[in-house]
C-alpha cells in the first residue's frame, strides 16, 4: 500500500514534470521562433535589414521612427528594413546576447559608448565610407561642427551621431528676482547668485547623486572641462588629480561647504530632485535638456537655461553625451545599411519637429526650423552651449573610446565620488585620488 | 512451508489478513523496490534534466566566469584565482560584507522579536484581531517598489514628513539618506518592517500548534508568565523559530531591493551590502569576473550559515 501510494504520487509529480518540461520547451521554442519572425530572418543574415532603435523620446517616439523605417523604399537589390523597438532595462545584455549569437541588428541606436565597446568586440562596421558619402549629399556639412569627430577611433568611425544628451545650467527666473540677483555668467558670480538665493531659503547648487541618477557626476565633471580640465589624458588613461580638475572641485565643495546645495542630496534620485524644483526649494541647478519638461507645472515656465559660466580662469566648457546610431558586420548587406543610414538621416527630421521628446538634434538643419526656434531654451542650448561642449575623453581628445564605459559613465566610483562631494567631508585632492585609483583598475 | 505460516503470522499480528496485504516476502519486496526504483528513475528523468538545464548550468556557467576577466560583452581570457585574491584585498568588499552581517542579524532578530511579540498578542482575544492581522501583514504583502518609494517620500528631503516630524521634535536637520549612520538604521529598519509580518505568522503556526493542556499544567504548578515563555513558550517553537531564522538569513543576505531601491548602496557606500556590490560590480563596472566571484563567495558564507541553523533544527529534532 505504502509503495503504491508513494509510486502513485511520484508518478503524478514525474508526470507533471514532464507536461511543464513540455510547456517550458514549447515556450522557448516559441520564443525563438517568434522572435525570429518578429525581426525578419536569423541575425542581419536574412532578407531585411534589422534596425532596433531605443525609447529615445515620449509616447510619440518609437510609433513615428517605426513609420519612418517601414517607409523605406530600398534601390534594387538592397533589403528593406524591419523595425524593432528595445527597452533601456538591460539593453546592454539585449544587444550583447544578440549580437553573440549573431541574432543582432545590423544598424542600431543604444548606449552612448556602446559603438566603442562593439567595436572593442569587432562588431561594429566602421562609418568611414557612409561618412564619405555623406560629404556629397550634403548631410556631413549639416552636423554640428566637432561631433562627427566624437565618433573617430583609430580604426575608424564607430557609428554616426544622433541626438544630443546634454548636461546645461538651469535657473528659476521668479527665485532668482525675489533673491534680487541676475544670472550668473562666471564662477564668481555664480557663488554670489548661490549667497543670495541661500538668504531667501532657497538652494542654488540643486542636483542629486542617488540611485539611478548620475548628474552630479556628469556635473563635476562638467566643472573640470569647464576649468580646462577632464578626467582623461591624450593616451585616453585616467588623469583624474590635475591641478584644474582640483580647482574645479574645490570651487563646487565650497559651494556645497557654504550650505548651497541641499544637504540631502547626496542620496537625491530624479523624482526628489524635480520635488524639490517644484518645492521651489531649488532656484538654480544643473541637469538635462529636458528638466523643465520633467518638473512639470507651473514652476516649468519659470525655469530657464542659464548661459555657460566662465571659469576662474576665464575658461568655458561642458559635458555632453553623443548618442549615436552605429551599424554592425553582421548584415545583410554593408551597402544596404549605408543605404538605409542616408534615407534615415534624410527623413528623420520629423522625430524633432513633431516634438517626440528626443534630445537635441545633431543636424543644424532641424535646429532651424519654427517647431525647434519656438523653444527658447533648446535655442540658447544650441546656440550657448552646444560650441563648448566636450565628451568624457576631455581633455585628452574628442572621441569616446572603449573605457569610458566602464570607468566613468554611471560607474559606482564616479557615483561614490559624486556622493563624496555632496558629503562635503573630503577634500578636492583626496577624492580625485581616490577616483584615479578606484577607475585605474577598471581600465582593459 | 513453515517460514510462509511464520511470515502469515506475523501479518497477522500486524493486523493484517494472511491474504491481505502484509509486507510481501523479501524477494518480492526486492523486485517491487526495483520496479519503483526504475519507474522513478523514468519519472524523474525529465524534471531532473530541467533542473540541471536551468539551475546547474547557470551556476557553472557563473562559476566559470568568475575564474575570467569578462564583461557583459565579452567572456574574457582565464585569469585564475585573481578576482578572488582582488575581492579579498579590497577594502570595500569587507565594509559590504561588515554591513551585510549587520542588515542580517538586525533583518532576523528584529522581525523575530517583533513577529513573536505580534503573534503572542494575536493570540489574545481582542476586538478587531482579524483587522488588525490583514493590516499587519501589509508591510510583507506591498511590492517592495512601492513601499521602498513611500519610505523615501516620508524621508528623502529635508521637506519631507518624518524630517519634518523629527525637526519639530528639536532634532534639527535631520538627513535620514543622506547620513551614512542614518542611512545604515534606516535600511536595517526598513528591512524589519517589511520583514517582521512574514515572521509573525511563521510564529502564529508555530503558537498554535503548542498543546494549551501544556499551560494549564504550568499554571497549576504555579509558573509566571515570564517563566512560561521562556521555558515552555520558546522551547516549543524553537523549530519553528529556528526554520524561520534560516529563511530570514537568505532573505537577507540576498536581498537586493530592499536597500538599492531606497539608498542605491550610498552615500559613499555606506549601505552597500554584498549582493549589491556584485550588481553594481557586473552592472555598472561591467566586471563580470569580480562580480560573480563576490556572489559566489556570498554563496559560500550562507550555505554554511544554513547549515549550522539546520544542524541545530536536527538537534532539536532529536531532543
Amino acid at each position: 500500500m505504502d509503495s503504491q501510494t508513494v509510486g502513485a504520487s511520484f508518478s503524478r509529480r514525474g508526470v507533471l514534470g514532464m507536461t511543464g518540461g513540455a510547456a517550458i520547451a514549447a515556450a522557448l521554442a516559441a520564443c525563438s521562433s517568434s522572435g525570429g519572425s518578429k525581426s525578419g530572418g536569423g541575425g542581419g543574415g536574412g532578407k531585411s535589414l534589422k534596425f532596433w532603435n531605443m525609447p529615445w523620446g515620449g509616447t510619440a517616439f518609437n510609433p513615428l521612427d517605426k513609420k519612418i523605417t517601414l517607409a523605406y523604399k530600398p534601390a534594387s537589390g538592397l533589403p528593406s528594413a524591419t523595425y524593432q523597438e528595445i527597452q533601456w532595462a538591460n539593453f546592454t545584455q539585449t544587444f550583447a546576447s544578440a549580437i553573440a549569437s549573431r541574432t543582432g541588428p545590423a544598424v542600431s541606436s543604444g548606449g552612448g559608448t556602446q559603438a566603442f565597446q562593439f567595436a572593442h568586440q569587432g562588431q561594429i562596421a566602421y562609418a568611414d565610407n557612409l561618412l564619405d558619402s555623406w560629404k556629397k549629399n550634403g548631410i556631413y556639412d549639416d552636423f554640428f561642427p566637432g561631433l562627427v569627430d566624437t565618433m573617430k577611433t583609430d580604426k575608424g568611425y564607430a557609428g554616426v551621431p544622433y541626438n544630443l544628451d546634454v548636461r546645461v545650467s538651469w535657473y528659476n527666473k521668479s527665485l532668482l528676482a525675489k533673491a534680487g540677483v541676475e544670472p550668473p555668467t562666471t564662477w564668481a558670480e555664480y557663488e554670489n547668485v548661490c549667497a543670495k538665493l541661500k538668504k531667501i531659503g532657497v538652494y542654488g547648487f540643486g542636483l542629486g547623486a542617488g540611485t539611478g541618477n548620475n548628474i552630479m557626476a556628469h556635473i563635476l565633471t562638467a566643472f573640470m572641462i569647464n576649468n580646462g580640465g577632464g578626467l582623461f589624458n591624450a593616451k585616453q588613461e585616467p588623469d583624474c588629480a590635475s591641478d584644474a580638475n582640483v580647482e574645479a572641485v574645490e570651487f563646487v565643495l565650497g559651494l556645497v561647504k557654504k550650505g548651497y546645495s541641499d544637504p540631502a542630496a547626496a542620496t537625491y534620485t530624479t523624482a526628489n530632485v524635480y520635488a524639490q524644483w517644484t518645492a521651489k526649494k531649488f532656484g538654480m541647478g544643473w541637469d538635462t535638456a529636458g528638466a523643465a519638461v520633467s518638473v512639470g507645472g507651473a514652476v516649468a515656465k519659470d525655469m530657464v537655461v542659464g548661459v555657460p559660466l566662465a571659469s576662474t580662469s576665464g575658461k568655458k566648457g561642458g559635458l555632453y553625451f553623443p548618442n549615436n546610431i552605429m551599424m554592425y558586420t553582421n548584415t545583410p548587406s554593408q551597402k544596404g545599411s549605408e543605404a538605409f543610414l542616408t534615407y534615415y538621416f534624410q527623413t528623420m527630421k520629423s522625430l524633432w519637429t513633431q516634438n517626440t521628446g528626443i534630445g537635441l538634434p545633431p543636424l543644424k538643419s532641424i535646429t532651424t526650423t519654427s517647431q525647434f526656434k519656438a523653444d527658447p531654451n533648446s535655442v540658447k542650448i544650441v546656440d550657448d552651449w552646444q560650441p563648448i561642449f566636450k565628451t568624457w575623453a576631455a581633455p585628452g581628445g574628442t572621441g569616446l573610446f572603449y573605457n569610458i564605459a566602464n570607468t566613468v559613465d554611471g560607474t559606482a566610483p564616479m557615483n561614490n565620488f559624486a556622493q563624496s562631494i555632496l558629503g562635503g567631508k573630503v577634500s578636492a585632492k583626496a577624492a580625485l585620488s581616490t577616483l584615479q585609483s578606484a577607475i585605474e583598475p577598471l581600465m582593459t | 512451508m513453515a517460514s510462509s505460516s511464520t511470515g502469515a503470522l506475523v501479518r497477522a499480528r500486524k493486523g493484517v489478513g494472511v491474504g491481505g496485504r502484509g509486507r510481501p516476502p523479501g524477494s518480492v519486496r526486492r523486485k517491487r523496490r526495483s520496479r519503483f526504483a526504475r519507474v522513478f528513475a523514468i519519472f524523474a528523468l525529465p524534471s531532473v534534466a530541467l533542473l540541471l538545464l536551468l539551475n546547474l548550468y547557470p551556476v557553472i556557467y557563473a562559476a566559470l566566469q568568475s575564474f575570467r576577466n569578462g564583461s557583459l560583452i565579452d567572456s574574457g581570457t582565464f585569469v585564475g584565482l585573481r578576482n578572488y585574491t582582488g575581492i579579498l584585498h579590497d577594502p570595500a568588499f569587507w565594509h559590504a560584507a561588515r554591513f551585510t552581517l549587520v542588515f542580517t542579524l538586525v533583518g532576523v532578530f528584529g522581525s523575530w522579536a517583533i513577529g513573536l511579540a505580534l503573534a503572542l498578542l494575536l493570540r489574545t482575544r481582542i476586538p478587531g484581531r482579524s483587522i488588525f492581522k490583514v493590516l499587519l501583514l501589509l508591510p510583507w504583502v506591498v511590492p517592495v517598489v512601492v513601499s521602498a518609494t513611500s519610505w523615501n517620500w516620508l524621508v528623502a528631503t529635508p521637506q519631507s514628513p518624518m524630517s519634518r516630524l523629527f525637526s519639530a521634535l528639536g532634532f534639527g536637520n535631520v538627513l535620514f539618506l543622506a547620513d551614512p549612520l542614518l542611512a545604515q538604521i534606516l535600511v536595517c529598519v526598513f528591512k524589519v518592517w517589511i520583514s517582521f509580518p512574514f515572521m509573525m505568522m511563521m510564529m502564529s503556526s508555530a503558537l498554535a500548534s503548542v498543546d494549551v493542556n501544556v499551560y494549564e499544567a504550568a499554571k497549576i504548578d504555579g509558573a509566571g508568565k515570564w517563566q512560561t515563555f521562556r521555558e515552555i513558550t520558546l522551547p516549543m517553537i524553537s523549530r519553528s523559530t529556528y526554520i524561520s531564522w534560516v529563511l530570514m538569513t537568505i532573505f537577507c543576505v540576498n536581498d537586493f531591493p530592499t536597500i538599492f531601491l531606497l539608498t542605491g548602496g550610498g552615500p559613499v557606500r555606506a549601505t552597500q551590502s554584498l549582493v549589491v556590490m556584485a550588481y553594481l560590480t557586473v552592472f555598472a563596472n561591467f566586471q563580470t569576473g569580480p562580480g560573480v566571484a563576490i556572489a559566489f563567495l556570498m554563496t559560500i558564507v550562507l550555505v554554511a550559515i544554513a547549515t549550522l541553523l539546520y544542524r541545530q533544527i536536527r538537534k532539536v529534532d532529536i531532543e
